[in-house]
């Protein structure tokens, strides 16, 4: 709805620095700019070269996705939806898909399940080397680990590309099944980008993860112990970074999980270099899943016809993305269209970590702790 | 189909109904794994607490708001699940309640679960519902100058996106 120019309240004043009630402290507003992953504004409150408080001013990027979804049909809700997060357009297909489904009464062929799955953990590497690179890497002053895992990243970013004919936003999985089959060649192509890529994970634990100046900088800062992660409802790496062993992989699998077999790596520090190292292993374990997966992947159809309209009711589904549990409940009323879409993200979740684990740092620690949460602004807002 | 006994979901149920025999209006499985709930508002504290600190409900994956303008009221899902109990990691308990559509007010779960902080002020922004006793209920995602009412109300409508 728009007002006409007359009537709209002139935007609040963008606060820069102003003078607070304690004499010693400064209030800077740090943002709206584009920290690798979208726009935010944190609002920080600083003594000399402490942080004391934090006040996150979040929304640059909201556009409505919510809404917007009760005016497309189910198919043409895909493409949107997955914009959020377009780094991890897969699983925020599949999340929304999950629940369509289950309304619709459609079950995915077992060879599509190991299809969406293949796609989805080779999601889930190209998100943690951008993370690697941009969160990791950048924020701590890192170039070379930007260099080698954007270098990496894009033989996966082809890989995907071959499979379903785009770089990044896929739109790969409509309801019913994916739409494409394996192309001839994907397995040997992505068998042998799995080597090369398990012997450079050895060499970016030696010159990024093991590097003194990366622990010393990670270690021991922005520590959320496992009593907190539960009670601020944190999900994913985060909370798997405090020690609790929660992947909905395993605690309600989807896809062909349920026949893989791997691990859920965790941590029991709750720092930022958990973080950083919960990630790192989690690339250790898709390599895992995806090898497995190539070899057991059944024959037969890959998707079933599924309808354009949906029944009445509510259904929920949820998936693991690369920054945690991702919850849709679509409701459907009849129509082709749903009568609401709510999502419930890893990066809205873990944002109420922010303000609580940058506080009594020093402001230099202020991007890594960021840097380690992963969060990304746009799938936040929606 | 054939009907599949699911005793963790109706345990849960039954525990409720034993507990608050008054306030619950309306229990559902709706497969498993997952369990409606519909309640009276005025118990929300309680059945929350209860939720927590017996049922071992630790957290709230979000709060859904979902106007019916024809039946004049604003239905309000929290999102409940465990990450403390790993034999029920896996359920998502939908607790449902429904307000009146013209001032929708609700008690606010932050002092029994904080990880409702954001959820909650979401909902008010885009719903109007006001979580009484929230510590910081604020706008949150909508420009700095939007003066229009919450955006995700039904009667909102936006001609350019479409019909709907």
């Amino acid at each position: 709805m728009t007002t006409p120019p007359a009537e709209r309240k002139p935007p609040a004043p963008p606060i820069t620095i102003t003078k607070t009630a304690e004499p010693s402290t400064l209030d800077v507003s740090v943002g709206p700019q584009h920290p690798g992953s979208g726009h935010l504004r944190m609002l920080i409150r600083v003594d000399g070269d402490y942080i004391v408080s934090v006040d996150t001013d979040i929304g640059y990027v909201h556009r409505g996705c919510e809404k917007i979804a009760e005016y497309r049909n189910y198919v043409s809700n895909i493409p949107h939806l997955e914009r959020p997060c377009i780094i991890d357009a897969i699983h925020l297909n599949w999340g929304y898909v999950l629940p369509v489904e289950e309304l619709q009464g459609v079950e995915v062929p077992p060879r599509g399940q190991y299809i969406s799955t293949i796609a989805a953990e080779m999601n889930r590497i190209m998100n943690h080397l951008y993370w690697v690179a941009i969160n990791a890497g950048v924020f701590s002053g890192h170039t070379t680990i930007f260099m080698w895992a954007f270098g990496d990243r894009d033989l996966f970013i082809e890989l995907a590309e071959m499979l379903t004919g785009a770089r990044l936003t896929y739109s790969f999985l409509p309801p019913g099944g994916p739409r494409r089959d394996l192309p001839a060649g994907f397995g040997e192509k992505l068998t042998k980008l799995l080597d090369y890529f398990e012997k450079r994970l050895v060499e970016y634990d030696r010159i990024f993860f093991s590097n003194p100046l990366v622990v010393a900088r990670a270690k021991g800062i922005g520590v959320l112990k496992r009593q907190e992660a539960i009670e601020l409802g944190v999900v994913g790496p985060v909370l798997r970074g405090s020690g609790v062993k929660y992947d909905v992989r395993k605690v309600e699998p989807y896809g062909a999980y349920a026949d893989l077999d791997f691990e859920i790596p965790t941590y029991e520090e709750g720092d930022s270099y958990a973080r950083f190292m919960v990630r790192f292993e989690e690339m250790k374990q898709s390599i895992k899943i995806l090898r497995q997966a190539l070899e057991k992947i059944p024959k037969g159809p890959i998707a079933r016809k599924a309808p354009l309209v949906a029944p009445e009711g509510e259904a929920t589904g949820r998936v693991e993305s690369s920054r945690g549990e991702y919850t849709v409940m679509v409701m459907g009323d009849n129509s082709d269209k749903p009568y609401r879409v709510k999502i419930m993200n890893g990066s809205f979740r873990n944002l109420i970590a922010l303000p609580y684990l940058i506080r009594n740092v020093h402001v230099a620690d202020m991007p890594i702790i960021y840097g380690s949460l992963d969060y990304w602004p746009v799938e936040a807002d929606r | 189909m054939t009907q599949v006994a699911l005793p963790r979901e109706e345990g849960i149920i039954n525990q409720l109904k034993d507990q608050f025999p008054e306030a619950i209006k309306e229990t559902k499985v709706d497969r498993a794994r997952r369990v409606t709930i519909t309640f009276d508002k005025d118990h929300l504290q309680e059945i929350a607490t209860f939720m927590r600190d017996q049922a071992g409900f630790d957290h709230v994956k979000g709060i859904a708001g979902i106007d019916y303008p024809t039946h004049k009221k604003i239905e309000v899902l929290y999102f409940t699940g465990s990450f403390s109990k790993p034999e029920i990691q896996d359920l998502v308990v939908i607790l449902k309640t429904e307000l009146p559509r013209d001032n929708p007010s609700i008690a606010s779960v932050v002092s029994v679960w904080q990880s409702a902080h954001f959820h909650e002020r979401e909902t008010f922004e885009m719903f109007g519902v006001k979580f009484e006793g929230h510590p910081d209920l604020r706008k949150l995602l909508t420009l700095d100058n939007w003066d229009g009412p919450p955006p995700m109300l039904k009667d909102i409508k936006f001609p350019e996106m479409g019909q709907r």
